[in-house]
């Protein structure tokens, strides 16, 4: 009953937007082209929970897929705040995790034939060995085989249906190099994270009663951020939803297409969008970025959109600075006279995003920090805390807990002990399971002052209970390894005094932290304002790509998913005289 | 949706209970023999009343023959309960979907193990737990509200129905006025609370009340004294609007008496029909997916002709999917108008525990399941509830044996053997009844000669052999063995003899013909009647003069003018003293002896 008056309070809030209020409503197969700021969350839980509680009737749910794990954080919360939590009713998760929790798990003992329990995710050397094994049994030629790999892996993910004529039509000892790779991963009980979405796929297409059964837990099926999910889950939707009557809520933008490495493909999305028994719902307005961002946006684009800023909206600012030097001279501008501007103007820390391309591009930035001491936080592959683990994000939460997030029950002890059991022991565990787990995390969960060394804490952690945790864990794929990671990577070193566990889980009594992060990890988040560092004609667009259109257009979308991520202020930091081939247009268009 | 088929190893009276099931399931059974311990089995799994301490049995519950629980790493009860065509119901396909079998994807499992969980040989109760799983695979957990939605409810004995249907908290009425009012829009609940206010208020006014009410006022008051006057008022009903649906109450007889007030047997017939309308409605509410309800030995207080009507109703075809019916009765009146099908015998077989069998697994042919439908009807299912039978082709046989078995020094009655007239040859289903109820049987049947042909009963008994031999379970005769039934007489009589198979050299008729002593105890049993007229008395005389012109039909058609228990009890008196004819004599001695 509390979610009913919450959701018709999230449907009240969105009746001034007609779009996002029809997309919240709708009950047919539905694309919404959401872009940068738009709304798009809101009114994707929105959905899922006006779906949830209107439409799908207990004991069957929905499920909404997500391209990664932080993403499905950021939907379960904002799904919370709406009463509704993720249990048996609701699945949030990526599409591997729905392939292996609701597909491969449940039935491919009843299907597969080569199933055996027991089954784990192969480790980096499980591949490179099967990888090296596979070669020598196919093609056995000259070159080097991880090489020749990246271009049988490319086949792998696009060639979905392995009974096409594309799977043997074209390159067909590459078919051969695959089917001996997946064959030599079974023989040792492995399967890869790649093989998840084809295994699902393959039982999925094969056995009407795996379709019916998903249809009777998910009617409605909600997938985020469709453009960056590759092709097989696009035919698994198109399986699901298509032939097996499983209704279709997609959101995504093609502008924000920026995974092509990892096999999403634009066209995808606006395929889907181009089918009769779809509607297609666009959401105009961009609430997030000024006016004049926006209209920069186009440019970095390279293509026109009709986005608008809703009525009343602030213009934003847009501003270049130009270094006389490399990567350590802007680090220095932007620490020394950018940011410290900023902050007599009223921003905090916390407010201001970093953003560079690659990550090497922010080591100098970084050990700049540090030796200042000023406080960031990083959300790229160097992070502390990987935004995308479901280990780290646990261990991140207990802190939380323990040093005073247990007085108002935030987090709640009651997630931390699902989110535990789900780690050890995936969808379904017993009662005495869950029981004993409980027992163990709060027997160690002592609350703690902010001040304590999260180094010890950690290795604490790891010895006392997520190391045994690790040992009895049914689930499969878990990266146990993160929580190694971070204890290494807390290690004092001897500079500066030791990190305390407040600092660790964000809580910086106010000073705020500079949050850091690439272009593709800032991917869904906004900040007040963005600092882009490095924009140097070396690097967007990269050399090579200049005389591909395809790519120069993939790297256009790189910069426009950066330029977006800006609400007030958009400032651009390159090395003058190298500038961006891109800067000079996007400055014209700033001036309109 | 249905339970497909139960599996009991080790609790009380089961050692290794495995039984298919259909929909509905009425289980018969003598008194003590496991039906409600067959019950509580499911309760295990699937009652939601039960309580958590009622779930974790105790080291008495393991199956008596088992010497000692605690030996061998300790022994475990265990419990498999499989259900079929769920996929069909979205609903029930997400409760049961991640429980299939591994080897039967349209089978799901739910299992209960009580057993030991400690290091080495348990050493107390304490060392044992138990646990509640599906697939057949102890990490997977029943999803969440399973047992909220698809539940067992027991309906035990009957015996409450009065005051079930008098308490409003326990009442099935309950919810369904609870769901009735709830539409109603409140305005007129305020304008009927009003009337019924009024009206109320002016029968209180009449003197006649007002001076009982001042006086019993007074009466409390003096008793008590000012302080702690209670305040006593007359009043009709409760008149608040929010409370009006408290005054709605189902009455019977034209409104003349309470349904709580009614005979035991109506109210039974109530609160069954209420219950079962209950259910209904939580199903419509989606409250619940699916209902299995439990009704355990309803004949308690209902008439037997209650019983046949009620019970024919309810399982008549076409009945809702999302429900089973789960009935034990020791009652012949319910299992002979249930479905064969759907009737399930648990019987105690020493050292082996009790075992169940349901008759769905005789794989009836239509025209076998209307010949013992038919039959279990019209004996009232007495067959279902002997020890012995001796399967026989008519009538007459059916009279004339308790006398002979008398004869032979046998009282059936007191044996709990049944004589059992299968109306023709058409043996097949009922002995594979008797095989698959491990019922101790023999089969009289004729030899039926005929002129230029092998006699009727050659192919008869040929076949039977066969059909025994495959409800065992035996290997299928070799062609030269079959060859050798059909050709060789003595090997085929002494082969008849060891399926229980008793043949004479002709008929009935030609027997008693050739046994002359019996025939005329029959003849002067008939002649003694004093209401036959000339035309009878004239037949029996020709029959006494001459045996050979004995005609078994007519023989029947005057006894039953005599009727035949009255017959039978005549004919007894008279021949107990004299041999009847070898073929029958054996036939009731094998199913005696294996009584014994």
């Amino acid at each position: 009953m509390k979610s009913k008056r919450l959701l018709q309070a999230a449907l009240q809030s969105l009746a001034k937007n007609k779009e996002q209020t029809t997309a919240a409503r709708i009950t047919t197969n539905t694309v919404v082209l959401a872009g940068p700021g738009s709304g798009k969350t809101k009114t994707l839980t929105t959905a899922m929970a006006r779906s949830l509680i209107e439409d799908v009737e207990e004991p069957r749910g929905v499920a909404c897929i997500t391209y990664n794990n932080e993403c499905a954080y950021e939907l379960e919360d904002r799904l919370n705040a709406l009463g509704i939590e993720r249990g048996d009713r609701v699945f949030i998760g990526t599409v591997h995790s729905f392939a292996l929790s609701q597909i491969i798990l449940p039935y491919g003992r009843c299907v597969l034939p080569d199933w055996v329990d027991g089954v784990t995710v192969a480790t980096d050397q499980d591949r490179a060995e099967a990888i090296e094994i596979a070669y020598k049994a196919t093609i056995n030629g000259n070159d080097d085989p991880k090489k020749r790999w990246e271009f049988a892996s490319d086949k792998r993910k696009l060639v979905v249906d392995r009974e096409s004529p594309d799977w043997r039509g074209r390159n067909p000892e590459l078919a051969d190099f695959i089917e001996a790779y997946e064959a030599e991963l079974r023989y040792r009980k492995k399967i890869d994270f790649d093989d998840m979405p084809l295994i699902a796929y393959d039982m999925v297409a094969r056995h009407a009663w795996i379709r019916d059964s998903i249809r009777a837990k998910y009617p409605v099926l909600f997938v985020d951020e469709y453009q960056d999910l590759g092709h097989a889950l696009h035919l698994l939707v198109l399986k699901l939803c298509f032939e097996s009557g499983i209704r279709l809520f997609a959101v995504g933008d093609a502008d924000q297409s920026i995974y092509g490495f990892n096999g999403a493909e634009p066209s995808l999305l606006e395929n889907l969008s181009k089918r009769a028994d779809v509607t297609t719902i666009k959401l105009k307005f961009n609430y997030r970025c000024g006016t004049r961002i926006i209209s920069a946006s186009m440019a970095a684009l390279g293509e026109e959109r009709d986005y608008t800023g809703p009525d009343g909206a602030h213009q934003g600012v847009i501003s270049f600075h130009p270094v006389k030097g490399g990567q350590a001279a802007q680090a220095a501008y932007v620490l020394g006279t950018l940011i410290p501007k900023l902050q007599t103007e009223g921003y905090s820390l916390n407010d201001i995003g970093v953003l560079y391309r690659w990550a090497k591009h922010g080591k100098d930035f970084v050990e700049l920090a540090e030796a200042r001491g000023i406080p960031f936080v990083r959300a790229d592959n160097q992070a502390l805390i990987k935004r995308n683990s479901p280990v780290a994000r646990f261990v991140e939460r207990c802190a939380r807990w323990a040093i005073g997030g247990w007085k108002l029950a935030n987090p709640k002890f009651a997630h931390l002990l699902r989110d535990a059991t789900s780690l050890v022991f995936g969808m379904s565990a017993t009662d005495a399971e869950r029981k004993q787990i409980g027992l163990e995390l709060i027997s160690f969960l002592k609350p703690l002052e902010p001040a304590f060394p999260v180094h010890d804490w950690l290795a604490s952690f790891r010895s006392k209970v997520i190391g045994p945790w690790a040992l009895r864990a049914r689930t499969i794929g878990e990266h146990w390894s993160d929580l190694d990671e971070m204890i290494e990577r807390t290690e004092p070193s001897g500079k500066g005094s030791a990190l305390s566990i407040g600092v660790f889980c964000g809580d910086t009594a106010g000073a705020g932290a500079l949050n850091l992060s690439t272009f593709h990890s800032a991917k869904g988040r906004e900040f007040r304002a963005v600092i882009l560092l490095g924009m140097d004609d070396d690097v967007i667009p990269h050399p090579y790509n200049v005389n591909n259109p395809r790519k120069l257009k993939a790297d256009r979308r790189e910069f426009y998913v950066a330029v977006t991520r800006a609400k007030e202020e958009l400032h651009i930091i390159y090395t003058e005289g190298h500038h961006s081939m891109f800067l000079p247009e996007l400055a014209q268009r700033s001036q309109d | 949706m249905h339970i497909s088929r139960v599996q009991i190893r080790n609790f009380r009276n089961f050692k290794a209970l495995d039984v298919s099931l259909t929909q509905n399931a009425v289980i018969v059974g003598e008194n003590r023999a496991g039906k409600s311990n067959f019950l509580y089995a499911l309760r295990l799994v699937l009652d939601p009343s039960l309580p958590e301490q009622a779930r974790s049995l105790k080291v008495t519950d393991f199956w008596d023959g088992l010497d000692d629980p605690f030996a061998n790493g300790g022994a475990s009860i265990e419990i498999d309960i499989d259900f079929t065509e769920f996929e069909s119901d979205p609903a029930l396909n997400v409760l049961l979907g991640d429980l299939r079998l591994a080897e039967d994807h349209t089978t799901a499992r739910l299992s209960y193990r009580f057993r030991p969980d400690c290091e080495g040989d348990p050493k107390s109760e304490a060392d044992f737990d138990y646990i509640i799983f599906g697939g057949d695979d102890e990490t997977r957990s029943l999803p969440p509200k399973f047992r909220r939605r698809v539940v067992l409810e027991v309906m035990s004995a009957l015996r409450d129905a009065e005051s079930d249907l008098g308490s409003w908290r326990r009442s099935p009425l309950r919810p369904l006025i609870d769901h009735a009012f709830s539409e109603i829009d409140d305005t007129e609940l305020v304008k009927i609370s009003d009337a019924i206010g009024e009206a109320s208020s002016e029968l209180l006014k009449l003197k006649n009340i007002s001076t009982l009410e001042d006086s019993l006022r007074k009466k409390l008051r003096d008793l008590a004294g000012q302080r702690h006057d209670i305040d006593a008022k007359f009043g009709i009903i409760s008149n608040e609007p929010s409370r009006l649906y408290r005054v709605l109450k189902l009455y019977i007889d034209g409104g003349l008496r309470e349904i709580s007030d009614a005979s035991l047997g109506s109210a039974n017939l109530a609160l069954l029909t209420l219950r079962l309308a209950e259910y209904e409605w939580r199903r419509a509410q989606n409250d619940q997916d699916f209902t299995i309800v439990a009704i355990e030995e309803p004949e308690a207080h209902l008439h037997p002709q209650l019983q046949r009507k009620v019970f024919r109703s309810l399982f008549a075809p076409g009945g809702t999917s999302h429900q089973s019916l789960f009935v034990t009765t020791h009652s012949p009146t319910i299992a002979s108008v249930t479905p064969i099908d759907q009737l399930v015998i648990i019987k105690d077989q020493p050292d082996e525990g009790s075992k169940a069998h349901s008759l769905a697994a005789l794989n009836l042919t239509k025209e076998d399941r209307e010949d013992l439908q038919g039959y279990l009807d019209a004996t009232r299912a007495e067959l279902l509830f002997s020890r012995g039978v001796i399967f026989v082709e008519g009538p007459a046989e059916e009279v004339l044996l308790p006398g002979f078995a008398a004869a032979a020094g046998y009282n059936l009655d007191e044996l709990g053997i049944t004589i059992c007239s299968v109306d023709g040859v058409n043996f097949g289903p009922y002995v594979r009844m008797g095989e698959l109820l491990s019922l101790p049987y023999s089969v009289i049947t004729d030899w039926d000669p005929i002129a230029g042909k092998d006699p009727l009963g050659w192919a008869r008994t040929r076949e039977l052999i066969v059909d025994i031999r495959r409800a065992r379970g035996l290997k299928e005769l070799s062609k030269d063995q079959v060859s050798k039934l059909s050709s060789d007489e003595a090997f085929l009589r002494s082969g008849a003899l060891k399926y229980g198979l008793f043949l004479n050299s002709a008929t009935l008729e030609t027997e008693l013909a050739k046994t002359p002593a019996l025939a005329d105890a029959i003849l002067a049993v008939l002649a003694e009647e004093p209401l036959f007229g000339k035309v009878l008395k004239k037949r029996i005389a020709e029959y006494q003069a001459d045996h050979s012109k004995i005609s078994a039909e007519r023989l029947m058609l005057m006894i039953g003018y005599v009727g035949k228990g009255r017959f039978a009890r005549r004919l007894a008196e008279r021949i107990s003293l004299l041999a009847p004819p070898k073929y029958i004599a054996d036939a009731v001695k094998h199913v005696v002896e294996k009584l014994a």
